[in-house]
């Protein structure tokens, strides 16, 4: 007993540890170069008071730009993929992802409702509109999915067949808008924070996400033997005791706040959902006590590392992140689904 | 004897040049234009415009009777022109649809920016107008060496020419047969430009550094700033100042990071009426340049470098040359 | 002997349908009571019904006294476990995964996992004769070693009340046999549906589902009679008796 919750301990100690080396990784490397020695001295001004003399700008890019990206890079990150493992436990699909219930779909509207239809007058920033159009679509998916199902436990198919209803109407939508309303200019700046965008976020942004995330990922590790409980389906977990609705209804909801505010602060970024928690599978088996929190670590690392590399893969550009994303996840999904075959 | 013949064949010679130039345009008259050619057979009856720069110019030349339709607008009118624009029909603060354009029936459109009228451009292509038998004039200022299809605004292959803005000015008098107005006007220009860039070797040596900032999709996100071979760049480079962005498209996004480490010494910002996003507003540009954590540690911020000009200043237009005259004015008055 | 799991006037019905209506059961303790019936009787759903995987649209089920509806699922998950007649994953799950999830009622952030989880685990999987594929895929199972796995499931719940929903379907006849004897020898209580009628015999009382109706309740001897057989099952039967140990078997005709 010692042994184990003593290994518990240190295997916790080489995840903080590593999430510790990829922000530093993050803060360090960006657009331009600063030497290593100046993002430590920042970082020990900033914690430590230390006192160094340093130029105020590279000061502000350290601590205000780019440790901010990285903390919400890596909140994103666990946020998304710790929503894909409970989507994908919950609905019993492989292909579930966090945007299934048509989170990202509605934050599109929201955002191009208020980029475009100057809705809110003024007053609703691109994050807000974003926000309540996330909510308001996985209102409707909910609906639909109640008014779909009738058996006594949801059927996953009836939440998939809801979710993909839903993101259709709210695409239509943002498509509707953006042709009948936006000039390229336009389209051009949506479209970039449609797929995705780190640039803007600020120290208030990271003291909404990093406690979200949190939330969200200790709230899912509560429950892992429950989610361990649907491996045979709802029917089964029933047997073993889990209150099925309630659990359904707690974790859907949790993993659809956590995206919506997620993407409402960088947009769409897609592929973290789908792809991470299979790559966590390879890695440590599917029993969610370790699949949940290995999940978030690769998410949070991933996404630090895919944001370094879409501000440095050409120079003098920032690429958006969810393409930076597409472009790494397609192909190891790929490689996932082939390998997957092969083992086991 | 001697000098009195010289002052005769000088005359002469001055009258016959001024002939040449001044003299009624030949109709009809074919001109290439941006790759096609276009043909006239007169002046045109009416002409409607896109973009604000090929309005300013038309009214310079006179031409305000025949314009029947104006689009594309940054800022207010030219208050020489205020009265003269209240009468013509505005189509669109932005962007006019195909038919509101053609509905006006004009003998000439005349565009400022080849995304409006090109290849994909979002008003309609040259095709659908001249299949109508409506010729399409676009400014060659912006499509000389330009590549319009690579880039949101275009990519430059060629630094911009400040002739361009020339023969658009003379090809629209020869076209409308005012070319006597065109000269003036031209003249007028290159007089005011050679004073402002008096000076562009002793700031040169000083290595003044600028930056333009037109606008931003959203505060948060990167702002488009002027790339290299551009209209602002052709600005900076007249008066002898390093433009810090590197990148070649018209007007890229560059990210504040990579901005504020170029740190440039003065800072332009584009004043406009439109507010189709946010950042339009240079007060609010202002106060991001005042607030950002980073931006604000900018050497042009701190010491209060900022100049602000006129959206279409920063444009290929008429008031490009008052947006030089700023510019070289504010820096003079930085050092 | 006391009534450990009890329904009345139970039913449940889809689109208008009685699936199940008028159900009075009393299960006693102890014993083993199969349930059989033509497909489509319903046997399925009143399983579900009685372990409160699905709640019913008519009437009521007691466990132990109390009401089902007012317990917590973990609460009658630790005393009754039922056993689906087809479940399936595609996780990457080994037999050990699948058997120790039937500890899921008994563990909580202050039971954590330890040595008695363990040993009942074992126990489990050598009951079912899978001890020795303790490690083997889900994936690489047949048809019949994942049955006995989802029983071993069902009996790691330690539970004292048993529904089983065709578990033999799939199974040679070998481990049928060893199921149905391990089914018998548990101190539980077992509800068993059946489909082999010749199998119906050993259990200690038989019920009778036709078209979502318990048509009949009693020892087998007063339950299977050729009526009875002929009536709902369709067939012709006629009892022969092994000359060996006297016990009576069925043989059947078409009619």
């Amino acid at each position: 007993m010692i042994a184990r919750s003593s290994r518990l301990f240190l295997l916790t100690i080489a995840c903080l540890l590593l999430l510790g080396v990829a922000v530093i990784a993050g803060v360090a490397l960006g657009e331009t170069r600063i030497a290593p020695s100046v993002v430590f001295q920042v970082l020990a001004n900033k914690l430590f008071a230390a006192g160094f003399v340093l130029d105020p700008i590279d000061e502000g890019i350290v601590w205000n730009y780019r440790l901010t990206r990285a903390l919400v890079a890596a909140s994103c990150g666990a946020g998304l993929a710790v929503s894909g493992v409970v989507l994908q436990a919950l609905l019993r699909n492989p292909l579930a992802d966090p945007y299934l219930l048509g989170i990202s779909a509605g934050a599109s509207t929201g955002a191009v409702s208020v980029a475009l239809l100057g809705l809110g007058a003024g007053m609703l920033s691109l994050s807000m509109g974003a926000f309540l159009g996330a909510v308001a679509a996985f209102a409707l998916v909910a609906l639909l999915a109640r008014a779909a199902g009738g058996g006594a436990i949801s059927g996953s198919a009836q939440i998939i067949l809801a979710g993909i209803a839903g993101s259709q109407l709210f695409n239509a939508l943002t498509s509707f808008l953006i042709t009948k309303s936006a000039s390229a200019e336009q389209a051009r700046g949506i479209m970039f924070w449609l797929l995705g965008n780190l640039s803007g976020v600020d120290w208030q942004d990271v003291l909404l996400a990093v406690p979200m995330a949190l939330a969200g990922v200790l709230l899912v590790a509560w429950h892992t033997r429950a989610l361990d409980a649907f491996t045979f389906g709802a029917e089964s977990a029933a047997s073993l005791g889990v209150p099925v609705r309630r659990v359904q209804a707690t974790l859907i909801a949790c993993t659809a706040l956590v995206t919506a505010v997620m993407v409402s602060i960088v947009g769409s970024i897609g592929f973290v959902g789908l792809v991470i928690p299979h790559a966590a599978r390879l890695l440590v088996g599917a029993r969610h006590g370790r699949l949940v929190p290995v999940s978030a670590l690769i998410g949070a690392v991933f996404l630090i590392a895919a944001d370094v590399l879409s501000r440095t893969a050409i120079k003098g550009q920032v690429l958006p992140i969810g393409v930076v994303t597409a472009l790494v996840g397609a192909p190891a999904f790929a490689v996932i689904l082939v390998r997957g075959r092969r083992v086991r | 004897m001697f000098a009195s013949r010289l002052a005769v064949i000088g005359a002469v010679l001055a009258l016959s040049s001024m002939a040449h130039a001044a003299g009624p345009t030949q109709y009809p008259l074919t001109l290439e234009n941006c790759g096609q050619q276009l043909t006239f057979a007169k002046s045109p009856g009416n002409a409607v415009t896109i973009g604000q720069a090929g309005t300013e110019i038309l009214y310079s030349l006179g031409l305000g009777e025949r314009l029947a339709g104006t689009s594309l607008w940054f800022s207010h009118v030219l208050p020489e022109f205020e009265a003269q624009n209240a009468k013509v029909p505005r189509l669109a603060d932005n962007d006019p649809s195909f038919e509101s354009v053609i509905g006006k029936r004009p003998g000439l459109v005349a565009v400022q920016f080849e995304w409006m009228v090109g290849e994909q451009g979002v008003v309609g292509t040259r095709k659908q107008f001249h299949d109508l038998n409506i010729p399409t004039y676009i400014m060659p200022t912006d499509c000389e060496g330009k590549d319009n299809l690579v880039g949101a605004d275009g990519t430059r292959l060629q630094p911009f020419q400040i002739d361009s803005l020339y023969k658009s000015i003379n090809q629209l008098a020869q076209i409308f047969d005012v070319q006597d107005k065109g000269d003036a006007l031209v003249t007028d220009l290159q007089k005011r430009l050679a004073a402002a860039v008096a000076g562009a070797e002793q700031r040169q040596a000083k290595d003044i550094s600028a930056l333009f900032w037109f606008s931003s999709p959203d505060m948060d996100l990167d702002p488009y700033v002027a790339g290299q071979k551009g209209v602002a760049d052709y600005m900076m480079k007249s008066l002898g100042l390093r433009n810090v962005v590197e990148s070649s498209e018209e007007w890229p996004s560059v990210g504040w990071e990579t901005l504020a480490k170029a740190n440039p010494t003065v800072l332009v910002l584009a004043r406009m009426d439109r507010r189709r996003f946010p950042a339009d507003d240079v007060e609010k540009k202002l106060e991001f340049l005042r607030s950002d954590p980073v931006a604000k540690h900018m050497e042009a911020v701190k010491n209060g470098r900022i100049v602000i000009i006129d959206a279409d200043g920063m444009q290929a237009s008429l008031r490009m040359i008052t947006g030089i005259e700023t510019l070289a004015k504010a820096v003079d008055e930085f050092q | 002997m006391s009534t450990v799991l009890q329904c009345s006037d139970l039913g449940w019905s889809v689109k208008g349908r009685a699936i199940v209506a008028g159900v009075d059961l009393q299960i006693r303790q102890g014993e083993t009571l199969g349930l059989i019936g033509p497909n489509g009787s319903g046997k399925s759903t009143l399983l579900k019904l009685l372990s409160g995987i699905r709640a019913p649209g008519s009437g009521q089920v007691h466990l132990n006294g109390k009401p089902l509806a007012s317990l917590s699922r973990r609460d009658v998950a630790r005393q009754l476990a039922f056993v689906e007649q087809q479940a399936d994953t595609s996780d990457a799950v080994t037999v050990r995964d699948a058997v120790e999830l039937g500890r899921t009622p008994w563990l909580s952030a202050l039971q954590p996992w330890s040595a008695s989880h363990e040993r009942i685990v074992m126990q489990a999987l050598a009951d079912v004769d899978m001890a020795h594929m303790g490690e083997h895929a889900w994936s690489t199972l047949s048809g019949g070693e994942r049955q006995r796995v989802h029983i071993a499931r069902a009996l790691a719940q330690q539970p004292q009340i048993l529904l089983l929903d065709e578990p033999t379907n799939h199974l040679d006849i070998q481990h049928q046999l060893s199921i149905l004897n391990l089914v018998r020898a548990l101190p539980v209580t077992t509800l068993i549906a059946l489909h082999d009628l010749n199998q119906a015999l050993e259990c200690d009382r038989l019920g009778v589902m036709e078209r979502g109706r318990l048509v009949a309740l009693g020892t087998p001897d007063e339950v299977l009679t050729t009526e009875r057989l002929r009536d709902t099952f369709g067939v012709r039967a006629r009892y022969l008796t092994d000359p060996e140990d006297g016990a009576r078997i069925l043989r059947f005709h078409p009619t």
